[in-house]
């Protein structure tokens, strides 16, 4: 044992006791709160998808003519083909969900403030990509909610003043759903949008540790000083748990609720309802509320007020150091959210 | 929280994930033995019907087997809820426990399907066995064969004396299509039918009689007579006085929606040479788009609606009978609801019908139009919804234009010709009133009943070939090569009886859509023959 070490440290110049000392970060006591220790779980999800993703890309085939019978494949035939898909499926859901409700705490809490307006924008922009990952995930399919969801995204990328068309063909490698269409979304959903969530992700993680985690204090410690606790072991184990509790739920919700698949797509048949996977139903109601346009430039809008909601949280705080108003506006959004996918969710299918 | 709490909730719940892993492993063999056929899908047996799965499993697994894979096995839909019998049923009979009859009926399956078996009841499907009183069935019984026994001419070697049965070929033949009278065996040796039985409106026979002269074994069983049993011809007429089986394309035991679905299940008895409906489809675009395609037609689907589960191909069911986008997914169970035109008969008629589903040949417009429940329009305006999932009004209503020309020309130039010769032939005794027994009446036959249905359903399924090389090219050759100089001959060698035939055929063959053929077609021949000319450098004949 001592020769493999010796053998190590000859060839990577780090110290047993650099090493401990890297990876035992005190941890702020406030986090032994289980719910400030959610942060992780977007991250343990995603390794999940990685991993299934690279077992269902074994298998998958990306064209219009094969693309529901490989899934199809996958779904009834390949062994544990209906595990993994509902695994990725549910891990899927999940992700979007760890990462909606990390931003929200992040938000209530004010963690984004300075020193961390920038690890907010990093956050933002795993947000968007892990929805578009969503997305052009069950556009892999090839059913009807595939292919209709993708047209009707190709439209609304259309939409956008300028660069729209040209958009819209980037994204469907044509003026209209096409053979090459299927390879684009799969190359995005495999390859492009991972890569930049790693390296985006890396970034979050290298900040939170030059930054260290915003330090909370609770009533009841109020007048004492500021305690911490290791990372190793502690904080792993916590961690361990939340990923064996999550790895429970999802190999549940893949046995008794297993991913299936609707009718093949049909470019011939324009569904009477189309509705996207829920976490776009806000996104989707928005768009029927005004007109195509208003309403890409006014989502625009909204989305850019999140990126930089830090900076004019400063400025109005500057004037008003004590204004509660990010807590009112945050409290409008989530409501307004909840309300619209609410709307959606209730049109029959 | 402490390390050590910590440390046994994770191996607590790293053992629960491993236990879920075992779990996911179990459904995978479990998965993959049923695909394997090694187990079938494992339903509940209902109660009242442990005995029976218990006794058949043994007895006839495959029974068994296909009922567990059935919808009904997933619904608790027993054995005991089909075959149960009342106690006046006149093929009921004591079963281990229960009193069952062995054939289900129409009736038995509207105790749950009331709809489709009141919708099945109003079909022409129900109706098949009317054959029993027709010119195919003379055909079978007494051309083919014979009104009952006869002794053999000479031995068979290792078969003991028997006597021949004169209606074997209407029996294994006509009547497991259309359906057999179902009989039971007589005390007296001969049969009870539903005629002697007089059933009431429960089903029940009123004629006690007849019931009280049931052979049975001795287990109290009633004795099928085995010319007509088994049998699952659609309009099999039932000891109950309902007509038809629903089994003829519900297959029993499993009774499968996705073999009701494929053309193949109608090709039992829909194809040939007197009515190819599944050839002239296979023929069609569509047939060839369905083989193409089939995979990804949802054959599967619990309510199969065109336009929502499925539009790559139309089956015979697609058109004729289920449920698409723009009708609600309503099925119909009566194929006749989307059908203008009738070509079985000699001369086809436009499908107006009356409230009793019956074709209405009134001729009178006042009276025709008093008469009418459901017109021939309606009905084919229900055909053009299915048929505009993929085509266009335009594209529909040409397609009926060529239909209802190619219709026309058959009744028009063939058959209504051809049944006025028949007659004046018959009229004037030259033929006797007997069917079949002059070359002419088989002449006539095989024109209009092969040959020319075999035009009119192949114009009516887009088959050109049946159309026109097996249909309208043989009703011609048939017309002036067999039934012209055969009724002339006859016509001829019947004298003074004779003349009143050959002024109808003459009259007929001066016709101008018949002129040709005495009068000549000069000027046409030799404008074909410049063509021929003009495109290939030579002139020719067909021959060439």
């Amino acid at each position: 044992m001592r020769f493999i070490t010796s053998w190590l440290q000859d060839r990577i110049p780090i110290s047993e006791h650099q090493l401990r000392e890297m990876s035992n970060e005190p941890v702020p006591n406030h986090m032994k709160r289980w719910w400030f220790a959610l942060g992780g779980t977007p991250a343990y999800l995603f390794i999940v998808q990685i991993v299934t993703g690279i077992l269902l890309a074994f298998y998958y085939k990306a064209s219009p003519a094969t693309a529901y019978e490989s899934v199809r494949y996958i779904t009834e035939d390949a062994a544990f083909g209906w595990y993994i898909r509902g695994i990725h499926k549910w891990g899927a859901t999940l992700m979007i969900a760890a990462v909606i409700l990390h931003q929200m705490r992040v938000f209530f809490t004010g963690a984004y403030r300075k020193p961390r307006e920038l690890n907010w924008m990093i956050g933002m922009l795993i947000l968007v990509c892990t929805l578009l990952c969503g997305f052009t995930g069950y556009s892999l399919v090839y059913e009807q909610l595939s292919y209709w969801g993708a047209t009707v995204a190709g439209n609304i990328t259309d939409s956008v003043p300028v660069v729209g068309p040209f958009m819209k063909a980037m994204l469907l490698g044509g003026a209209e759903y096409n053979d090459r269409t299927l390879s684009r979304f799969f190359i995005l959903h495999a390859a492009v949008f991972p890569v930049v969530i790693v390296l985006v992700l890396g970034l979050h993680i290298t900040m939170i540790r030059l930054q260290g985690v915003t330090e909370f204090r609770f009533k009841d410690e109020e007048g004492e000083e500021t305690k911490h606790f290791n990372f190793f072991p502690d904080h792993l184990m916590t961690e361990l748990i939340i990923g064996l509790l999550l790895m429970i739920v999802l190999s549940a919700l893949a046995t008794i609720i297993p991913a299936t698949m609707g009718p093949r797509a049909n470019p011939l048949i324009t569904p009477e309802v189309i509705k996207p996977e829920w976490f776009l139903y806000v996104t989707f109601r928005w768009l029927k509320l005004m007109s195509r346009t208003a309403a890409i430039l006014s989502m625009g809008f909204i989305v850019f007020l999140m990126f930089v909601w830090p900076f004019i949280d400063a400025f109005i705080r500057r004037r008003k150091p004590k204004s509660e108003v990010s807590i009112w506006v945050g409290i409008g959004a989530v409501l307004g959210i909840i309300g619209l996918t609410i709307w959606e969710a209730s049109v029959e299918h | 929280m402490s390390l050590d709490a910590k440390r046994m909730i994770i191996a607590i719940l790293g053992a629960v994930f491993l236990l879920s892993l075992v779990f996911v492993q179990f459904m995978e063999v479990a998965k993959k033995r049923e695909e394997a056929g090694i187990t079938t899908p494992r339903h509940a047996v209902p109660a009242n019907s442990e005995t029976c799965v218990e006794c058949h499993a043994q007895s006839n697994p495959g029974i068994v087997d296909h009922w567990r894979g059935s919808t009904h096995a997933e619904k608790g839909v027993g054995c005991v809820e089909c075959h149960r019998a009342d106690r006046k049923d006149v093929d009921g009979y004591e079963h281990f426990g229960w009193h069952i009859a062995t054939i289900v009926t129409p009736r038995d399956c509207s105790r749950c399907h009331v709809e489709e078996a009141f919708e099945f009841s109003n079909s022409h499907h129900s109706k098949a066995g009317n054959i029993l009183a027709s010119l195919d069935n003379f055909l079978a019984e007494e051309v083919e064969g014979m009104r009952g026994m006869f002794s053999p001419h000479s031995p068979t070697p290792g078969k003991p004396l028997r006597q021949v049965n004169g209606g074997a070929s209407a029996y294994s033949g006509c009547k497991q299509c259309h359906g057999t009278l179902v009989a039971l065996q007589s005390t007296d040796g001969g049969m009870i039918t539903v005629e002697e039985l007089e059933p009431d409106s429960e089903g029940q026979p009123t004629n006690l009689d007849a019931v009280a002269k049931v052979l049975r074994d001795d287990n109290g069983k009633p004795l099928f007579h085995p010319s007509t049993w088994p049998n699952t011809g659609i309009g099999r007429l039932n000891l109950d006085g309902s007509r038809g089986s629903c089994s003829a394309c519900h297959s029993r035991h499993d009774f499968s929606p996705r073999r009701a679905r494929r053309p193949e299940n109608c090709g039992k008895c829909h194809l040939g040479p007197d009515h190819p409906q599944k050839e002239i489809y296979e023929e069609s675009k569509h047939g060839a788009a369905y083989r193409d395609l089939k995979e990804h037609m949802n054959l599967d689907a619990s309510d199969w609606v065109l336009g929502v589960d499925y539009s790559q191909a139309p089956t015979c069911a697609t058109c004729h009978m289920s449920g698409h986008s723009r009708n609600g997914g309503k099925v119909t169970h009566d194929p006749g609801e989307r059908i203008s035109w009738t070509n079985r008969p000699p001369v086809s008629l436009v499908m107006d019908t009356d409230i009793n589903h019956k074709i209405v040949t009134e001729t009178d417009p006042e009276k025709r139009r008093a008469l009418i429940h459901d017109t021939a329009d309606e009905k084919r305006n229900r055909m053009k919804e299915v048929c505009s999932h993929c085509h266009t009004p335009d594209y529909i209503n040409a397609f009926y234009y060529q239909y209802d020309d190619l219709i026309l020309l058959f009744n028009e130039k063939f058959a209504k010709p051809g049944l006025k010769i028949i007659a004046a032939l018959r009229e004037a005794d030259i033929i006797t009133p007997t069917q079949f027994d002059e070359e002419i009446e088989w002449t006539w036959f095989f024109l209009w009943h092969h040959e020319g249905r075999r035009a009119r359903h192949g114009a009516s399924m887009m088959a050109p070939d049946y159309t026109h090389w097996h249909g309208m090219f043989e009703v011609a050759d048939r017309f002036y090569m067999g039934l012209i100089p055969q009724a002339r001959e006859l016509a001829h060698e019947a004298g003074a009886r004779g003349h009143a035939a050959t002024r109808v055929i003459e009259e007929i063959l001066a016709r101008p859509e018949h002129e040709w053929f005495e009068g000549g077609a000069e000027e046409f021949t030799r404008r074909v023959q410049e063509g021929m000319k003009a495109r290939y450098g030579k002139t020719g004949t067909s021959a060439d």
